[in-house]
């Protein structure tokens, strides 16, 4: 069996700035994060685990403020995400390929992560 | 490459026929994570800066620690997949590719074990 080399096309730096360019990157950049984010909860359970002190260490550095903005991060992280997978859904099913369509699920994409996110803080957190 | 090597059907593309099963593993396990990031959240909220023994309590309910482990396991196959989407695009020497993978399929393993088995273990009562 032969294997023939994929095609390859420019990169980046040819194309004009767009919304949904922008979010598809977004998407892959958000993916990353979440991929580092899972050590951090292998690593708090992982605490938990160990025992009361160990647990105590791990709270400890959450609470700081460098642990309450990662945290942060991660919940916009995973809802920017996961609704960009639903996003890709849509497009699966063939659906919103035209201008509008496409700009209006980057739009809710970008919105509906920082609505998740606030909420969630809001919530559970500041109030 | 000739137009005879392009018409040949035997001739496949670099990840050949897995490439399909990839795409929709890559979908059906981000379907399962919406669950997990709904549930990540409920976790996170009640048990932020609790007690250990609080933690104790929630975990050792089966149906919470078992849910949660498959959850946990089926991010592992979503994030493995996806890094090496990552790789596959960026990385082009064939050496450095498969150390990539390798060493991203170990991060993936290890997260999971440390993650799961920590679990477990709390959940039968620390």
């Amino acid at each position: 069996m032969t294997t023939r080399s994929r095609p390859i096309s420019p990169h980046l730096q040819v194309y004009r700035f767009t919304l949904t360019m922008a979010m598809s990157i977004m998407h892959r950049i958000t993916g990353i994060a979440n991929y580092a984010g899972m050590l951090l909860l292998a690593l708090w359970l992982l605490c938990a685990a160990v025992g009361p002190e160990a647990l105590g260490t791990a709270n400890g550095v959450l609470d700081s403020w460098f642990g309450q903005l990662v945290l942060f991060g991660y919940t916009w992280s995973l809802f920017h995400h996961m609704l960009g997978g639903l996003r890709h859904f849509v497009w699966d099913a063939g659906h919103g390929y035209d201008p509008a369509g496409r700009e209006w699920l980057v739009r809710i994409n970008l919105l509906g992560s920082l609505v998740l996110t606030l909420l969630v803080w809001a919530i559970f957190v500041w109030f | 490459m000739d137009n005879k090597t392009i018409a040949n059907p035997h001739v496949h593309y670099g990840a050949q026929k897995s490439a399909t099963r990839l795409f929709l593993l890559q979908r059906l396990t981000g379907a399962v994570n919406i669950l997990f990031v709904l549930f990540l959240v409920w976790m996170a909220v009640r048990l932020a800066g609790t007690e250990r023994t609080e933690m104790l309590d929630v975990l050792g309910n089966p149906v919470v620690a078992i849910l949660f482990s498959l959850l946990i396991a089926n991010v592992c196959v979503h994030m493995r997949n996806g890094m090496n989407e990552v790789i596959e695009d960026y990385v082009h020497d064939s050496r450095l590719v498969s150390l990539s993978r390798l060493l991203n399929i170990f991060f993936a393993l290890a997260v999971g074990i440390v993650a799961i088995g920590s679990l477990l273990k709390l959940a039968f009562g620390g």
